[in-house]
């Protein structure tokens, strides 16, 4: 056998590198602007395309896909090719995957603020950019596999089972959460409605926190932390137990965003218990990093790399122990749609995510660059404004959904809500929203420091575009088999397609369990008789709360707890969604719960309160939506619409579409000649029309009902 | 009110069926880690920090 002479493709590393860089600022940046806009409703920019509900996706997409997903392939790219001692399969590959990835981020940019959405959470981009996902994904799997396949190492170290495991399960979320029906080029619906919808977009919504935002960085940390600490890591086995226990757990435990919603009970039952046992897991993850510094904690004193390194691993474990405590029903209860969430997430995305990033990109930059870093003063200010910022960002939002929390659910001795009005919790908490802003902008600097710590190292060094190395060929045969070489784990080592085989089975089994019966057996989503389709009118209405983003601040799931049935009315019954393409229960009540919003106010406070919501509401934070009332309703997909529904179960009846149009109109005139009598003047055919008239259909079904719902109906 | 949570109406075998596939499975990963060769877990875990550097050594930045 002749020593192998190759070389490592940095140039692609390097330029996911500075994706991960641009991109996170811009994310950033995004980020500070809607935290502004909670205290400041002017921030909103006065127009359209930078309200909150359109901006927020943005924001969450650009840090979760753009800067995390360039960061994640940054760090494959890196420790893939090192590990396998191979060049990447394919160097056209990862140049289409490089440029294919940052145009769908460009297109995301454009059609979120335009309203273009699918407004399923983390999911938000429309049918054509879901394909072009697929196919860009497609194509990091081939490259992938493609390296792994020609690789000179026979074993496959535990950071590459990491990356198998997240290609498998996000092509297998990614492909069921966009089961949609397109009826135009940027239009489309889900194909699962009400309860289901809600179902699969928790399993995925949950499950891409898991193998998007934990399992390729767990995969970095296993690579760069041992490289980093120049000691392998604590314990291998530990690391087999942890990466199968993860992947297997992880998936079940999806059901605990839906608690105390219609979902079936024992749906609810399964999420808590598997997301109990998913602290093991997680913090087998978290020991096994941490301890692998055991003896070297000196370094960690010198060197900023492993500082961000800890704190990233401290995030973790505490995002990881917080996490199953939120899913227990009791604070659940509490927590659930305030703030606390918002801060839960931040600790793993600011800690976790982005520590880990920075670690790394310091780490790795030098070398490819063949070069000292600029300045490590500078990395270690970073470093600790950093600190400083996710402080500053954590705690005023864990007061403020403490405070939130228990302000909704504080009642007189009379037995009144104290705080019926739900604008007296909002306000509470602006002091809170403004340390809040102040601490993501302090993180926010540091990124810049390191921006500009991290352009001069690359203009100080000279980038190795293609890194000399050299290795054994791998034996075909491999002769004189030691006998514990048959044993499975082994095998699964050196065979990639049945590891990815393997996993895919184990991720299938949690999402099947979940799913299956609440798809198959009937009685799982009992109807209603008296919920009946939405109007022509109502369907265009609902379609312009999806593209504003309302459901970024608004729920419509009414929990059975008292203090919600007091303040928003009855709570809300599996069969009143069997129409909803998609469902629109959101996550979060910067505002008000909408589901019983259906005739409790009048037409003319509707109009009133979207032109300009303080008008209604002294104090709201919410923006005013001025082009709803001159905007022309687009109804030239009416019937498209209505017959695309029709596809998907909804029982309009027969030709229905023919009529959508004149019925439309009909119910538009009775509102504009309502608004009237109110001495608003408005033409029927404005947008303004139409999402009233889905406010004000909202929830009302059931009260048509002449005999009582049982429970979990 | 609270029935949902309470009356699983049969859900709990999905439980209880659940956790028993995990406790298979877990079991099956802990035998074979308990049978693991240790010379096997050395060459495994030194994976990362025994890459052979470039001809230049570089990489000791």
């Amino acid at each position: 056998m002749q020593l192998e002479k190759f070389t490592y493709d940095n140039k692609i590393v390097r330029d996911f590198g500075i994706a991960t860089i641009v991109w996170g600022i811009i994310g950033m940046l995004v980020g500070l602007l809607v935290a502004t806009q909670l205290f400041s409703p002017s921030m909103n920019l006065g127009n359209q395309y930078t309200t909150f509900g359109r901006i927020r996706p943005l924001h969450t997409n650009a840090v979760i896909f753009a800067f995390v997903g360039n960061a994640i392939f940054m760090g494959v790219y890196y420790s893939l090719q090192r590990l396998l001692k191979a060049r990447m399969f394919s160097n056209a590959l990862s140049k289409i995957h490089f440029w294919g990835w940052q145009l769908i981020i460009v297109s995301a940019v454009i059609t979120l603020p335009l309203g273009i959405t699918s407004s399923h959470e983390y999911a938000e981009l429309e049918w054509p950019i879901d394909i072009a996902i697929t196919l860009i994904w497609v194509v990091f799997g081939i490259n992938m596999f493609g390296t792994i396949i020609k690789r000179r190492e026979r074993h496959l170290y535990v950071a590459i089972w990491f990356y198998i495991a997240t290609f498998v399960t996000i092509a297998v979320l990614h492909i069921v959460n966009s089961f949609q029906l397109p009826i135009s080029f940027l239009k489309s619906y889900y194909v699962f409605a009400g309860v289901q919808d809600a179902l699969v977009q928790w399993w995925y919504g949950h499950n891409a926190v898991a193998f998007f935002l934990t399992t390729p960085y767990l995969g970095m940390m296993y690579y760069f932390l041992p490289k980093m600490a120049n000691r392998p890591v604590y314990s291998y086995k530990l690391s087999i137990l942890h990466f199968w226990s993860l992947i297997f757990i992880y998936i079940w435990a999806g059901p605990h965003h839906l608690l105390y919603t219609s979902l079936p009970g024992w749906a609810q039952s399964l999420g808590v218990a598997f997301s109990i046992m998913l602290i093991a897991p997680s913090w087998g993850g978290m020991i096994n990093g941490l301890l692998t510094l055991r003896g070297a904690w000196d370094k960690v004193r010198e060197d900023v790399t492993l500082k961000f390194m800890v704190v990233a691993l401290t995030a973790y474990g505490m995002a990881t122990f917080e996490g199953p405590m939120l899913s227990l029903k009791q604070i659940n209860g509490v927590a659930h749609f305030t703030d606390w969430i918002v801060a839960h997430v931040h600790v793993g995305a600011l800690g976790w995510n982005g520590f880990l990033t920075f670690g790394v990109l310091y780490w790795l930059i030098p070398r490819i660059y063949k070069t000292e870093l600029f300045s490590k003063k500078l990395a270690s200010f970073h470093f600790w404004i950093g600190t400083l910022g996710i402080l500053f960002y954590a705690i005023p939002m864990y007061w403020a959904g403490f405070t939130q929390g228990l302000m909704w659910k504080e009642f007189t001795d009379e037995g009144l809500l104290k705080y019926a009005n739900f604008l007296t919790t909002t306000l509470q908490i602006i002091p809170m929203h403004i340390l809040r802003s102040i601490g993501g902008a302090l993180y926010l600097i540091g990124a810049i420091a390191m921006t500009y710590n991290l352009a001069k190292t690359m203009l100080k060094g000279k980038l190795v575009a293609n890194e000399a190395a050299e290795a054994m060929p791998l034996e075909k045969e491999i002769t004189n088999e030691d006998p514990a070489d048959k044993k499975w784990h082994r095998i699964l080592e050196r065979k990639p397609m049945k590891f990815m085989v393997i996993s895919m089975i184990v991720i299938l089994i949690g999402g099947m369990v979940e799913m299956m019966p609440t798809f198959t057996i009937e009685s799982n989503v009992p109807t209603i008789a008296s919920v009946k389709p939405y109007s022509p009118l109502e369907l265009e209405g609902r379609d312009l709360y999806i593209k504003e983003g309302c459901v970024n601040c608004h729920s419509q799931t009414i929990r059975p707890f008292r203090s919600e049935t007091e303040r928003y009315g009855e709570y809300s019954k599996a069969g009143e969604f069997v129409y909803d393409h998609p469902f629109l229960w959101g996550s979060k009540r910067t505002g008000p719960d909408l589901h019983r919003i259906g005739g409790k106010y009048s037409n003319a406070w509707h109009y009133n309160h979207m032109l300009d919501p303080t008008s209604m509401s002294p104090g709201s934070i919410m923006p005013s939506y001025p082009w709803l009332i001159t905007q022309k309703l687009d109804i030239s997909m009416t019937e498209a619409k209505i017959r695309a529904m029709q596809t998907l179960g909804v029982p309009y009846r027969e030709n229905f579409d023919a009529v959508a149009q004149a019925k439309l109109k009909e119910q538009a005139e009775t509102i504009a000649a309502d608004l009237k009598q109110n001495n608003i003047d408005v033409k029927s055919d404005r947008e303004i029309i139409a999402l009233i008239a889905y406010l004000q259909r909202m929830g009302t079904d059931i009260k048509a009902n002449k005999t009582t719902i049982p429970s979990n109906q | 009110m609270f029935k949902q949570i309470k009356d699983l109406a049969g859900g709990e075998f999905y439980l209880i069926a659940s956790l028993l596939i995990f406790m298979v499975f877990f079991i099956m990963v802990g035998v074979y880690l308990i049978k693991m060769n240790k010379a096997h877990i050395a060459e495994m875990s030194n994976l990362p920090i025994n890459e052979p550097q470039t001809a230049d050594g570089y990489e000791e930045v």
